[in-house]
């Protein structure tokens, strides 16, 4: 796209000016440290989310307006969304125009195209079920035979005048027996149905357990360890394990290092702290709003992640096959740090790296981690081009793509 | 317990009446049953068998004319079963399946396995009696 960013720090920096105050004293009421805010004021960190809107609280006006242009996450939004309706490059260009004059018009159409995405990947997560579920198939096998039992016994009955007194009793006891056993699986089949119908409207319990650690708080460095128990006490019981487990780990995180320096490179700050490099990642990333997290298994499957305006990370699936977090399980004892480029051709730095996350008799259960910081200035080098994941992704030509975007691009095949 | 013999209104046994054995490989007693009472009806001798790792041995031991075989087995499938029935003496024996797995792609994969004829559950009792006769017809031509 190549719009110039929108210079919020330098809006933030004006409006303290006016207002009088000092770094330390915004920075403090902020609760960022004063040399964060000044990365912040000279456009060398980015600032969205949460810490934007305390900015704004702290500066007394309405985040829009330190934004400038538009909400850069709302211009994200409007862009993906043009994109997979096929729109060409100058209706995408006039995004920043629609924020600008009608941004509640804008808000809803980011919110409708979001919205509908996530019902997508819901529907299409749901019929995967329906169509694989084993306790389904175990259930209208069940409800088959039992059908077929008593179907075969009634028309014995019905068609055979004479049969003798024995045989009588015995299909009149066998369908007895089978008409019970109907009743029971029935009964079964609407109980799945029902856990089915939860499901499609809450999401599986990975996404019920994300969806609630997105909504929570970040938390303050240095702050006091919650109560676990209780925070997860309303989840539903399937999710709650996974979203305990999370929040545990956050706690050990955050005793393990309290208080890290956003602005340091992740792996030197590990070697100091003598923790391992997926810690610091997991640590920064909680703290500040304007890192992205992803945490994967072996197998790709997003097990954590934080999301970051302008870092398309997917709600469902496994993400683009190029990010660097599924690149660090070939060198599990070398973190990786390289730039990156979304398809708006902006342009991030990517720390990964991988840890152990348990062990069995066959050996470890690996994990990897990547953090994602908007980059400041210019690359050292070529970024790497990588996108959201495939379905989602209007890139064409990509080597990695393994299915067509709702976009349009890769529909001739792989690669676009 | 008595058999009431056959009926005219029933479908007439092969070759104009003559017995043949139907092994019946179910392992729901009362499916069991009932089929077992109307081949038996119908003239065959019918045995049956519960299990499906020591089905194949079953058939090779009974050398019945047709075989009925169920796919959810304890032990082994129907698929395996068939296919090293395909595999062994009595390759071209006529085999009847007979399944609640009634998904084209199960069609296709007992019939990829060499599958003489295929029916889903729920049945019709006149139908798989009728399959069966005709079953029977074609492995004595053949």
């Amino acid at each position: 796209m190549g719009e110039r960013a929108t210079p919020t720090g330098a809006r933030i920096r004006e409006r303290r000016l006016t207002l009088g105050l000092r770094q330390g004293q915004t920075a403090a009421a902020a609760g960022i440290s004063p040399s964060y805010l000044n990365l912040i004021e000279h456009d060398r960190r980015p600032v969205a989310g949460a810490l934007l809107g305390r900015l704004a609280e702290v500066l007394g006006v309405d985040r829009a307006q330190l934004l400038g242009d538009g909400e850069p996450e709302l211009l994200d939004a409007l862009r993906v969304a043009a994109r997979q309706s096929g729109l060409g490059d100058g209706v995408v260009g006039d995004a920043p125009e629609l924020v600008r004059r009608f941004p509640d018009w804008a808000r809803l159409v980011a919110e409708l195209v979001g919205r509908a995405e996530r019902d997508r990947a819901r529907i299409a997560a749901l019929s995967d079920r329906l169509a694989n579920d084993p306790a389904l198939a175990d259930a209208m096998h069940e409800i088959l035979s039992t059908v077929s039992s008593v179907r075969a016994t009634a028309s014995i009955l019905a068609q055979s005048p004479t049969l003798d007194a024995a045989w009588l009793r015995r299909f009149h006891d066998n369908l007895d027996v089978e008409s019970r056993r109907l009743a029971r699986a029935a009964e079964g089949m609407t109980g799945f149905f029902d856990a089915q119908g939860e499901r499609a409207e809450h999401g599986t319990p990975a996404e019920v357990a994300q969806a609630f650690l997105s909504a929570r708080p970040r938390p303050e460095p240095g702050g006091a360890p919650a109560d676990v128990r209780a925070l997860v006490a309303d989840l539903p019981p399937d999710a709650r394990g996974l979203a305990s487990a999370a929040l545990e780990r956050d706690r050990a995180d955050a005793a393990a290092l309290p208080r890290p320096d956003p602005a340091a490179i992740p792996a030197d700050l590990a070697a100091a702290a003598g923790v391992p490099v997926p810690l610091v990642l997991r640590r920064i990333a909680a703290l500040d709003p304007a890192r992205g997290l992803v945490v994967c298994d072996a197998a790709g499957a997003v097990l954590r992640r934080r999301d970051v305006a302008g870092f398309v990370l997917p709600s469902a699936g496994s993400g683009c096959a190029l990010w660097p977090v599924h690149a660090a399980f070939a060198r599990p004892m070398h973190p990786i740090r390289t730039y990156l480029a979304t398809p708006d051709d902006a342009v991030w730095i990517a720390d990964a790296a991988v840890e152990v996350a348990a062990g069995t008799t066959h050996g470890p259960v690996l994990e990897a981690t990547m953090m994602v910081t908007r980059a400041a200035g210019r690359a050292d080098a070529t970024p790497l081009p990588v996108g959201p994941g495939c379905r989602v992704c209007p890139r064409t030509g990509c080597p990695a793509r393994r299915e067509p975007s709702l976009t349009g691009a890769g529909q001739d095949g792989a690669g676009g | 317990m008595t058999h009431p013999g056959r009926t005219s209104a029933e479908v007439a046994a092969p070759n104009g009446g003559t017995p043949g054995h139907v092994l019946l490989i179910e392992d729901e007693p009362n499916i069991a049953t009932a089929i077992a009472f109307l081949l038996g009806r119908a003239g065959w001798h019918v045995s049956t068998h519960s299990d499906g790792t020591s089905a194949v041995a079953a058939v090779e031991r009974h050398r019945p004319d047709v075989v009925v075989l169920d796919v959810m087995l304890p032990g082994r499938s129907g698929f395996d079963i068939l296919a090293a029935v395909r595999e062994g003496p009595l390759a071209r024996l006529p085999v009847l399946m007979l399944t609640a797995k009634g998904q084209a792609k199960d069609r296709e994969r007992a019939e990829a396995l060499g599958v003489t004829a295929f029916m889903t559950k729920p049945f019709s009792n006149a139908e798989l009696v009728e399959r069966v006769a005709r079953l029977a017809a074609r492995g004595r031509v053949a």
